[in-house]
């Protein structure tokens, strides 16, 4: 039962992570075109960076559990690679368990403050009013929730798989 | 106090554990956050300030450079621009190792304001370079040396990603220093850091063109078999595009006809309807490509996420006063004073690496800097120096680790070291001649964008500032 659960948090992870990965694409348009609208149609440069910028929000917020899952975060190793594999196993939950999940699960209460007023007030980009503003707070949700399923999965799998 | 035991606590943490540099300084940021609530040295209402912090990184400007420049990287890996500038710069030198040493520190210095980050250029100049030094009787350590050196020629060549980041982070604290010593200085912003850098760039690009050409001079001949790799008339038209376009980009950057990151953008865009046309960039390697680029762009953004966090636990716990109070109390000039900060920033690289400094060190160490020494141009290029530096560092240097890792460096890292010497004393020179001629750091600067001389200000007049300078921020105080 658990391990099904595990598994579905995986899948479900790794679906939000593959669709998120295209945003980038749309980002590198939008400021790409900042500069053609700013100078040569002035027009649209301010609305472009906007949806730019909630798009940029929602594609970080993914990408530190894209990390995570890829083991590209930066580390030194030079003595933890002389440790044995079950010691390291070990400190990586650790590092979970008393550094992540603490941390994401006070910036998911702590950020309600924010959150769930832009939320419900829909709240728009304070100098254009351009629509879209409350995805960025939405956002640190997405960035904190994500790492809290993540660290979940992590402390969850079975020993001795890969993670 | 509790806040340096923290950043001890971070320095071991990084080299003892094993655990990623965010997870770390998360962790300690947390631990120590927990201690001052239990011990009631921080009001736990103090911390609210933190998601606050995190939203004004997801909306900021400046950092959506950030994924572009990995983007860029990845792609050129992809693409056969590398390959193309590389034959066609040897083969317009003599053939031998010291042609093949100076291409590969010349396609270096073309990569890295392209590609913006070391560990891209890294992987870059792995594959292009260090195969074709070996084939040319190269030794070991001098290859991973020059892999090492030319992948951190993109930090101060413009617009590379560290030159963004530290831009960045020199613009809030020169904002500091400038409002609490009340000066009429316009606040130093990324452009000038560009600015700022050329002279002392190019200067460390010829002197490293010239170490590697004499230690290509000291290696025996090329090897009979070594390959004769002239540039097809595509890649010698590849080649002078590709020079072209970065110096397009690079002009307009510094002529300020448009933003980094607008500059980022083209770069990727450019680059990508170059996959898409060629035909490298089919369905799954592009799926490859963004995924990757999600997982570089998530490393970097999870670093800025934790040194956001542990620098509020340390401002708290008042760290930046301590600090502050430390640099006041420095004596001597502001020569005096500029060296005793770099060293110590120089000190910090040996366990943490630049994109770890320029989050928690410089937001610590810098506005009170600055608050002595009215010249940030001057500062912010000596600081970018520093950290190019650090990369190259025995044994935690960033490109060092990069370069071990990626050719699978065989080699003792004593070997290494002696065969990156001779750059770095080029490099130390460089540091050296910008701080004793802060000029340099000035060359072609107008009038206008000159930093504002301040009269010397008396001892008494400075506590006095830093104290306003260090009164609670707004977000900081508990509410009533």
């Amino acid at each position: 039962m658990m391990a099904r659960l595990i598994g579905g948090l995986d899948r479900f992870v790794a679906a939000v992570l593959s669709g998120g990965r295209w945003l980038l694409l749309p980002v590198v348009t939008l400021l790409l075109l900042q500069w053609p609208l700013r100078d040569i149609f002035r027009a649209w440069s301010r609305d472009a960076n906007d949806l730019g910028q909630w798009l940029f929000a929602l594609y970080v917020a993914m990408a530190f559990t894209a990390a995570t899952r890829a083991h590209t975060h930066l580390a030194a190793d030079a003595v933890a690679r002389r440790y044995t594999e079950q010691s390291r196993r070990l400190i990586a939950r650790l590092g979970v368990l008393l550094g992540l999940a603490p941390w994401a699960l006070f910036v998911v209460i702590g950020g309600a403050k924010l959150v769930i007023p832009s939320l419900r007030a829909l709240e728009t980009f304070p100098d254009t009013n351009n629509p879209g503003y409350f995805v960025i707070k939405l956002a640190l949700w997405l960035l904190a929730g994500l790492i809290l399923l993540q660290g979940a999965i992590d402390l969850a799998r079975p020993r001795g798989s890969a993670g | 106090m509790t806040g340096l035991v923290l950043l001890v606590l971070v320095g071991l943490g990084i080299v003892l554990t094993g655990l990623p540099a965010a997870v770390v300084l998360i962790g300690v940021a947390s631990a120590g956050a927990a201690f001052g609530v239990l011990t009631g040295v921080v009001p736990f209402a103090l911390l609210s300030a933190l998601p606050g912090r995190l939203v004004n990184l997801l909306e900021n400007d400046l950092l959506q450079a950030l994924p572009l420049y990995v983007l860029m990287g990845l792609l050129l890996d992809r693409l056969p621009v590398a390959d193309a500038l590389y034959r066609t710069s040897a083969a317009i030198l003599p053939r031998g190792p010291a042609a093949q040493l100076v291409a590969g520190m010349g396609l270096g210095a073309l990569l890295g304001p392209m590609n913006g980050s070391v560990g891209a250029s890294v992987l870059g100049l792995s594959k292009v370079v260090a195969p074709r030094l070996a084939a040319h009787g190269v030794n070991e350590p001098a290859r991973a040396a020059l892999v090492a050196v030319a992948s951190t020629l993109g930090v101060v060549i413009p617009p590379s990603l560290v030159l963004i980041l530290l831009g960045d982070a020199m613009l809030g604290a020169h904002t500091i220093a400038v409002t609490s010593t009340g000066r009429q200085d316009r606040v130093i912003n990324t452009q000038d850091v560009f600015h700022g850098a050329l002279a002392p760039a190019g200067l460390f690009l010829v002197l490293s063109l010239l170490v590697a050409w004499l230690a290509g001079r000291r290696l025996p001949a090329s090897r009979a078999d070594a390959p004769d790799e002239r540039p097809s008339l595509g890649q010698v038209v590849l080649a002078i595009l590709s020079v072209a376009f970065l110096l397009v980009l690079l002009g307009a950057v510094a002529l300020g006809y448009f933003y980094a990151v607008e500059a980022a953008a083209l770069g990727a865009f450019v680059l990508f309807a170059g996959g898409l046309v060629t035909g490298r960039l089919t369905g799954a390697a592009l799926r490859a490509v963004l995924t990757q680029a999600m997982a570089t762009s998530g490393a970097l953004f999870a670093l800025l996420i934790a040194a956001t966090t542990l620098t509020l636990v340390l401002r708290i716990l008042g760290t930046d006063k301590l600090v502050a109070d430390w640099v006041t109390a420095l004596p001597g000039s502001e020569l005096t004073i500029v060296a005793i900060v770099l060293g110590a920033i120089g000190l910090s690289a040996f366990v943490l690496d630049a994109f770890e400094i320029i989050f928690v060190i410089v937001p610590i160490v810098i506005p009170p800097l600055l608050i002595r020494v009215a010249d940030a141009r001057w500062v912010a290029v000596l600081v970018l120096l520093t950290l190019q530096t650090s990369f190259l560092l025995p044994p935690f240097g960033y490109a060092l680790m990069m370069v071990r890792g990626t050719l699978r460096y065989a080699g003792s890292l004593a070997a290494l070291t002696r065969a990156l010497v001779p750059f770095l004393l080029a490099q130390w020179l460089v540091l050296a001649t910008v701080l004793l001629f802060p000029q340099l750091a000035h060359l072609g600067e107008k009038e206008s964008d000159r930093t504002r001389a301040t009269p010397p200000v008396s001892a008494q007049e400075l506590n006095r500032r830093l104290e306003d300078m260090l009164t609670p921020i707004p977000e900081l105080v508990p509410p009533q």
